[in-house]
């Protein structure tokens, strides 16, 4: 199948009219106004940028308490781990398994994916474009699921504030997690998908 | 496919958003779905009912919204001292421990975020159903799409739930009517949302030259 770009063509991101677009310049779509790009501009940098944040931020997210119990006096912090644990020694382990996924395996498995999507595309590879197309999907797919421990703890702290007896207070760990959670959003959303298939062979700028 | 032809016809022609491979336009009957024969990703959509149907979900979903936000929708007792919380409760309750940029991510993925698209759509759809030429009908028509990823009601739901096994081991916890709401907010808003195709939307915007 013949891309767009070897017509001179491009889709509008916004409204999809397919328009000429010189390669590495951008146009104005005469339909909705957007400025349209033969590929995303600066994606490959972007999405490093955004990436390599939320991996910085992913450690403190998992070892810093994400909120503090206080009960009759005494407090309790509790990692997004503990939470984990929490719902698994009380025999809620269908939640607990749906907690461990959308929390600890979906952020790092999102990290992975994404690293290897962008080396990929940046050695040309031409290796499995329709596998790696799924994976990119998957990743935009399943993101925010991870926001889930988030709402959790606002809600706990919200509900939980018996004065002296307990008491939820949000701790540091929840700040850094939910920025590890927007950072590779922003990550996945700042990737073009289209890269995946350009070819070794052309010479063209992929940032177009 | 003659080499010329997309060129001269592009109005026939669509590039997947995601591998950038030409394709003819299908030619879709109601409620059907084309995926790219490449990449797999979703190509094209012809959504049943039209912008009828849109517009009648996008209201029911502000009559929700409405329902969801004004009353609690979880209750918790402890010691005798009833506890409640609202949608906006949640946020504010992370405002007041301090945390004050984790409370707008939540305000914005649970309230602001569901309006807006909402409000939004309603507002394109008024302009395009009857005609009228509404101020930066562009603009909103683009940032719908932009909205989309952030309004995280259905994580939210889960979290719902997951309060609700870990507080119930320490108090007694019960369900507010706007989880009922919120729970048909969920349902209409994924409705909302396949049947809301821009491609369709934007050619009607340039055909009635609004
Ligand atoms: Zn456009
Ligand atoms: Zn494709």
């Amino acid at each position: 199948m013949q891309r767009a770009r070897d017509f001179g063509m491009t889709s509008c991101h916004t409204c999809e009219l397919l328009l000429r677009v010189p390669s590495h310049r951008h146009t104005h779509c005469p339909r909705c106004g957007a400025k349209v790009h033969v590929r995303k501009r600066n994606s490959i940098g972007a999405t490093w940028a955004f990436l390599l944040a939320a991996m910085l931020m992913y450690l403190p997210a998992n070892l810093l308490p994400v909120m503090t119990t206080v009960y009759l006096g005494s407090g309790q912090p509790d990692t997004i781990m503990s939470g984990v644990i929490y719902l698994f020694i009380n025999g809620e382990w269908p939640l607990a398994l749906i907690v461990f996924v959308a929390s600890i395996l979906i952020p790092l498995l999102k990290m992975i994916a994404l690293t290897y999507l962008l080396i990929s595309v940046q050695r040309r590879s031409s290796f499995q474009h329709r596998q790696r197309a799924r994976l990119y999907r998957i990743t935009e797919l399943v993101g925010r699921w991870s926001m889930v421990d988030i709402f959790v703890v606002a809600l706990l702290v919200a509900l939980v504030q018996v004065g002296s007896i307990a008491s939820v207070y949000p701790g540091a760990g929840a700040r850094a997690f939910a920025a590890v959670v927007i950072l590779t959003m922003l990550a996945v959303m700042s990737f073009d998908p289209r890269l995946i298939w350009d070819e070794k062979k052309e010479t063209g700028d992929r940032n177009g | 496919m003659n080499d010329l032809e997309p060129v001269q016809r592009p109005e026939r022609y669509l590039a997947c958003r995601e591998c950038d491979g030409l394709q003819r336009l299908p030619q879709l009957a109601p409620g059907q779905r084309a995926r790219c024969p490449r990449c797999g990703a979703r190509l094209a959509r012809n959504p049943v009912g039209g912008l009828d149907r849109l517009f009648a979900l996008n209201v029911t979903a502000l009559l929700l919204l409405v329902l969801a936000n004004a009353f609690p929708f979880m209750m918790m007792e402890m010691q005798g001292r009833l506890q409640s919380t609202t949608l906006i409760g949640a946020s504010a309750a992370l405002y007041q421990a301090g945390m004050g940029e984790l409370a707008v991510a939540v305000l914005i993925a649970t309230v602001v975020g569901p309006a807006l698209i909402v409000v939004s759509m309603l507002y394109v759809l008024t302009g395009l159903r009857f005609g009228w030429r509404a101020p930066l009908l562009r603009t909103v028509l683009t940032w719908i799409s932009h909205l989309v990823p952030w309004s995280m009601l259905d994580v939210f739901m889960l979290g719902v739930l997951v309060a609700f096994v870990k507080l119930e081991g320490m108090a007694e916890v019960v369900i507010g009517p706007a989880l009922y709401a919120f729970l048909a907010l969920i349902l209409v808003s994924a409705a909302s949302l396949s049947a809301f195709e821009p491609r369709l939307l934007w050619e009607k915007l340039a055909r009635e030259k609004l």
